[in-house]
């Protein structure tokens, strides 16, 4: 189960305008790209695009002859949406399409009011005085105006009377029109009423009893206002409204009000025929989700007869399917199906399949993704919710040690479907969509309320379930059954949980939740990294000889470059290799690619990035880069051992099994290994080249010429002891010239490779422990969470600490550093073991010597060895003491530069090495030329031939050194 | 302490046992079959987990399993600590016809092994036996009622049809003996079971009771009511007065819940 899932982290603080969208349940702004379906979306998008938006402040006066009364708040032009909100946010809201709009008067009022009418398709009439200055109530209307118009090209206006036929709505307002014999409807009622949308429910009845739940006055009711007030599209919500949902629905209605309420509509209306064509497009696919569909199928509301029937099963497979081709990240979650199931009672399959989205993108986001983070956020919600409403409860369960969620998760979860009886669930659901997520908060605090005492005896989660089973199966009863007042007898348990939930906790508001849950996001984050980092290592099938924590560490490292570089997402592998799999499907794993590797690689070899030093007067930091080379592109298909071009979070911890724990031995075998493409055992003369480059590529920053004069060592014996040890014609003059090998033939094997290495100490130190060294197992500082700041400065700090404000920061504060000479740069090298001063003596009788004859030879290069040497003496703290000292003992030419700072003469020194072209192989045959020439010259002509490259190659740039250190010794020194 | 230990002994024993497992290879069943001797059609699937309890003698002792039976879809996996949390036994269920699920049950294991109750007593369940084995002339009967009923809603369909008896042992995917010795050596009990036949199902259960070490259950539910140890030092530690009337509610609450 080594999924990495980094999604958590890239979670954003919605900005005021998507928060507006989300309050008026407008569909989400849709990238361009995505929208490709069809020509037309696409032309609409873009015609959406075209008109800015624009808020004002409004008085909204309800249209209706004989009632005065208006609400003051906001009006948005939101295109394609004209959208108002009273101030309160909840009394009076509507959000219209502007293609229902079909004629805009400005009234002629009294001076001073600036008031406009604007006629609905049906004939409605909303009036609405802008208040604002008249400049901007201008600027409004016309920019309204432009919105309009670009509808009316667009053909909407035209749409508008086709998608309101599969709404009930039109169907009751229509015959209610009839009987009133107001107006003779356009059409016959028969037909239309073949038109409108509708659920299992209308073949398979609807749960409960219509009589009991007083259907035809709900209908009635109902008629009433929509008639008055608008509907489906262009429904006025007064609170009227939300109290004529707080008694539940009537049923043939209740499928579209849901869709109005909670805007999944909008969706509809915006996506014409998108269900049917996902469902088109992936006709006959099959996936994880759809194996996990099938399964559950028969197991959704089984007890309702539509789903013992294939039509029901059938709804509902393809709206689970299309909802999880749509959305592949999500998928499907077990719940998903009660939610569809119940839903599918009351509205069409394409209503449900936005309604789901809804659901599940908005209302209740990141509930059902695979980490189920948003469940458990709301839980942790919810149980500081009963911490601060119920105190006293709270503090028993913490007693007896009972989980709030053990019950409380399925409530949310499932919106209480299979906690109770459906026909209290569904009126739950009503509520929820009218007021939103609040709800479900508001109705679980009065389920512990109501029971608080009960709930006070309970001693385990057992006896907590128990009570809540027993309360929710007896929603139907009265709640005062002993109560002598007839009208306070009728009043259901059900009744009473309702009134408790919206009179009690009316407190809990959209913002309440909201903040709870940026509080305890980060917290919930964390834990979800935690446990699945847990799990991770837990099911790695070998740890190898890390310990856990080590293991921990590699994960950390893994987590960290797949946040940085996200592996590409996994694409289903083609049917016939699923079917070969013989029903052993694998489990989604997370795989990384050679990018992510890289960075991954960084985090944990110190060769594998390039760090620099980085002081500038003001600080000093290290700035860390991803290094990029051949040999960590061979690192990477080497630890490929299932070659499928990328790695597991198993493949890296045995990679790195295979190389961290070496002693001497191993190691040379293991970078013979690595450098051995096609593992015959013999290296070619080629990669001995390839080799000797990754080699220079470890030690690219390391200080001193040690390193340099090792390789090119390593290069010249190997080439000689390869050339010696080939194998020769029987009876061959040792003498001869060794015959020729081809560079891509096989050339020396592993002993000789062994023989080589071992006859440098340098590089034998570096096999033995240098090597494993630079792999390091560290806690990787993690980047930041979501920040659990709340309030306005949290947020502003969050917004300014970006990584790229940062490095503004950096760059600022170089620039100034550069000004006023302060600004440094030198890189850290990877080994770092002669930076410190620990073992003079050993340097001075492995290199002094030819260093000493190769700067007596040419006085050019003897400023650059100097310079070189002394820079050996850097440490990012060096003592300056010591390093005076050194720099006397070594008696170095550039006396002059003695006095200045320390620290600065090896940052400059530093600095101009680092500049240095990197020492390269660019043609094998020079070297090997040269090799034969100074065979028995040894070490010495080995240190020539290096001086002699880079003398060519840095000529130029002692003079550049010079000028940095002349320019530094001017400066002030660092403070800290 | 002997004292409490006697007198318990006419009140039944709380165990809470945790049953996990890959999706669909009867957990539910297993439960059901166990619970209630039946099995249900299509029982709706687990969100979160469903509780359930069963009393069960065992010699001179009635134990009483309050059994958690959990999810199993794999994004329910972070739930899971929540319901194995201070559970005394666990029963880890496969399905022999599917190898991936025991990679699953491993993976369970090693969980519960590292992170719930050190001394939780942890069963390796291999269900569905039924679909290996030649059907058994005895039992006609049985087997074309089972044929409406399914083994449980979630067998796949094309496992139900193929259990003739020439077929039955190449479904199977994994071998007994694999299992059990994965069982000796990780330290589990293990069965095999079918929830269809109800083969092996009370075994499961009772040879669990039987592992329990119901005595120090008893003694920590003495200060707490019928936690485990784990919760057993924050509930008791401050309250040593309240014992007395703890185990009165205790005890009422048994008479009317069972």
């Amino acid at each position: 189960m080594a999924t990495i899932s980094t999604h958590l982290r890239n979670f954003k603080e919605p900005t005021r305008e998507q928060l507006t969208q989300l309050f008026f349940a407008l569909p989400p702004d849709v990238p361009a790209g995505e929208h490709a379906r069809g020509a037309g979306e696409q032309e609409k998008a873009k015609a959406g695009e075209q008109v800015e938006r624009m808020e004002i402040n409004a008085v909204l006066s309800l249209g209706v002859q004989g009632i005065e009364d208006s609400y003051a708040g906001k009006l948005h032009l939101l295109p394609p949406y004209l959208a108002f909100a009273s101030l309160d946010r909840k009394s009076v809201r509507f959000t219209i399409p502007l293609c229902t709009i079909r004629r805009v008067e400005r009234l002629n009022a009294r001076a001073g009011i600036y008031a406009l009418s604007l006629s609905l398709w049906h004939g409605m009439k909303i009036v609405v005085q802008l208040t604002s200055l008249r400049p901007t109530a201008d600027l409004f209307c016309s920019l309204l105006r432009d919105a309009l118009k670009a509808e009316l090209q667009r053909g909407q206006m035209k749409v508008v009377k086709g998608f309101v036929k599969t709404c009930y709505s039109e169907v009751l307002v229509a015959e209610s029109d009839e009987k009133d014999g107001a107006k003779p409807p356009e059409a016959p009622a028969s037909e239309q009423e073949s038109m409108y949308l509708g659920g299992l429910g209308l073949k398979f009845k609807f749960p409960g009893d219509p009589k009991k739940l007083r259907e035809a006055s709900k209908t009635k009711l109902w008629t009433t206002y929509l008639k008055m007030h608008g509907r489906n599209l262009t429904l006025l919500r007064y609170p009227q409204c939300t109290r004529l949902v707080q008694v539940g629905l009537p049923n043939r209605l209740r499928g579209e009000m849901w869709e109005t309420l909670s805007g999944s509509l909008y969706l509809r209306f915006a996506y014409p025929g998108r269900y049917e064509r996902i469902l088109e497009e992936n006709a006959g696919r099959t996936s994880t989700s759809t194996e996990e569909i099938e399964k559950d199928l028969h197991r959704s509301l089984p007890e309702y007869s539509a789903y013992q029937s294939e039509q029901g099963i059938g709804s509902l497979r393809r709206v689970l399917q299309a909802y999880s081709f749509k959305n592949p990240e999500t998928g499907y979650c077990q719940a998903m199906n009660i939610l569809a199931a119940a839903i599918l009672i009351y509205m069409s399959e394409e209503q449900a399949f936005w309604l789901l989205e809804v659901i599940c993108d908005r209302l209740l986001p990141g509930y059902y993704s695979p980490s189920m983070h948003g469940t458990l956020l709301d839980q942790r919600v919810f149980e500081s919710l009963v911490q601060r409403c119920l105190p006293i409860i709270h503090d028993h369960f913490q007693q007896v040690d009972v989980q709030l969620s053990v019950a409380s998760l399925p409530w949310f979860l499932s919106l209480f479907i299979n906690s109770m009886p459906m026909v209290f669930a569904f009126r739950i659901i009503d509520c929820f969509f009218c007021m939103g997520p609040k709800v479900l908060f508001q109705v679980g605090l009065a389920i512990l309320k109501i029971n608080g005492e009960q709930l006070l005896q309970i001693q385990d989660d057992g006896g907590f379930l128990n009570l809540m089973r027993d309360y929710f199966t007896r929603l139907g009863e009265s709640a005062h059954p002993n109560s002598t007042d007839p009208r306070a007898r009728a009043i259901t348990r059900f009744q009473e949980l309702l009134l408790v939930s919206f009179r009690e906790f009316a407190v809990i508001t959209d913002d309440t939740i909201l903040s709870e849950r940026r509080k305890y996001r980060s917290e919930i984050v964390h834990s979800i990294e935690t446990f699945s980092k847990r799990s991770s290592v837990r099911n790695l099938k070998s740890l190898g000889r890390f310990t856990k924590e080590q293991a921990g560490f590699i994960y950390d490292a893994l987590f960290k470059a797949v946040c940085v570089e996200p592996p590409p997402a996994v694409s289903l592998p083609p049917p016939s290799l699923l079917t070969t799999k013989d029903g052993q499907e694998e489990r989604p794993e997370t795989r990384i690619g050679l990018r992510t590797f890289r960075v991954f690689l960084s985090e944990i070899a110190t060769w594998a990035r390039d760090e620099k030093i980085v002081s500038n007067g003001f600080q000093q930091r290290v700035d860390r880069e991803v290094a990029d080379h051949e040999m960590i592109d061979r690192l990477f298909f080497f630890w490929d051992t299932s070659i499928r071009g990328t790695l597991s979070f198993q493949d890296l911890v045995s990679g790195l099994d295979g190389v961290m724990f070496n002693d001497l031995m191993e190691n040379i075998e293991w970078f013979f290994n690595l450098h051995d493409k096609n593992k015959d055992g013999y290296l070619t003369k080629d990669e001995v080249l390839t080799l000797s480059e990754s080699l220079l590529f470890i030690f690219r920053f390391e200080v001193g010429d040690a390193y340099l004069g090792a390789v090119s060592r390593f290069m010249s014996n190997a080439f000689e002891y390869g050339d010696a040890l080939l194998p020769r014609p029987e009876g061959a003059n040792p003498e001869d010239p060794p015959p020729h090998i081809e560079s891509n033939q096989p050339y020396m094997n592993l002993a000789t490779f062994r023989m080589v290495v071992l006859a440098d100490e340098i590089l034998e130190s570096f096999f033995e422990t240098d090597f494993s060294s630079t792999f390091r197992l560290e806690p990787v500082p993690l980047m930041d969470l979501p920040s659990s700041n709340n309030g306005i400065l949290g947020g502003l700090w969050q917004n300014i600490a970006t990584d790229d404000n940062r490095k503004l920061l950096y760059k600022v504060s170089d620039e100034i550093g550069r000004t006023i000479g302060k600004h440094q740069v030198y890189h850290r090298p990877a080994i770092g073991k002669y930076t410190a001063l620990e073992e003079p003596k050993a340097r001075e009788s492995l290199i002094m010597p030819t260093m000493r004859r190769s700067a007596s030879k040419t006085s050019l290069t003897a400023t650059d060895s100097s310079a070189s040497l002394s820079s050996a003496t850097l440490a990012t703290s060096a003592p300056s003491t010591l390093s005076v000292e050194k720099q006397a003992s070594t008696d170095v030419s550039s006396v002059e530069y003695s006095p200045m700072p320390t620290m600065f003469q090896a940052a400059a020194q530093a600095a101009a090495y680092m500049e240095r072209t990197p020492f390269a192989i660019d043609d094998a045959k020079d070297i090997e030329d040269s090799e034969e020439e100074d065979l028995d010259v040894e070490d010495d002509g080995v240190m020539d031939e290096v001086d002699a490259f880079l003398e060519a190659h840095d000529s130029g740039l002692t003079e550049a050194e010079r000028e940095i250190a002349k320019a530094l010794i001017n400066a002030e020194p660092v403070n800290g | 302490m002997t004292d409490a230990a006697s007198g318990a002994a006419e009140r039944s024993v709380q165990v809470k046992l945790v049953l996990l497992g890959e999706a669909a290879v009867g957990k539910s069943s297993v439960v059901l079959r166990f619970v209630s001797d039946e099995f249900q059609a299509n029982k709706e699937p687990t969100i979160g987990a469903a509780f359930l309890t069963q009393k069960c003698r065992l010699e001179d002792r009635v134990l009483r399993y309050e059994i958690w039976d959990t999810a199993g879809q794999e994004r329910f996996h972070s739930l899971a600590p929540m319901y194995y949390r201070n559970a005394q036994a666990a029963v880890v269920v496969y399905d022999v016809t599917k190898a991936t699920s025991l990679e699953k049950a491993k993976t369970w294991v090693k969980e519960l092994q590292r992170q719930a109750n050190p001394n939780i007593v942890i069963a390796l369940v291999g269900n569905k036996v039924d679909l290996v084995q030649p059907s058994q002339p005895s039992s006609d009967s049985v087997a074309v009622d089972a044929e409406d009923e399914a083994d449980d809603a979630t067998a796949t369909p094309g496992e139900n049809a193929g259990s003739t008896s020439g077929e039955a042992e190449s479904l199977r995917q994994v071998p007994r003996e694999e299992a059990e010795a994965y069982a000796q050596e990780a330290g589990l009990l293990f069965f095999e079971t079918s929830a269809k036949t109800g083969e092996g199902i009370v075994e499961v259960f009772t040879e669990i009771a039987k592992k329990i070490p119901i005595d120090q259950i008893l003694a920590s539910t003495r200060g707490n009511a019928g936690r485990g140890g784990a919760a057993g030092g924050r509930a008791g530690a401050g309250q040593e007065g309240g014992v007395n009337l703890q185990e009165n509610t205790n005890k009422a609450r048994d008479a009317c819940s069972c």
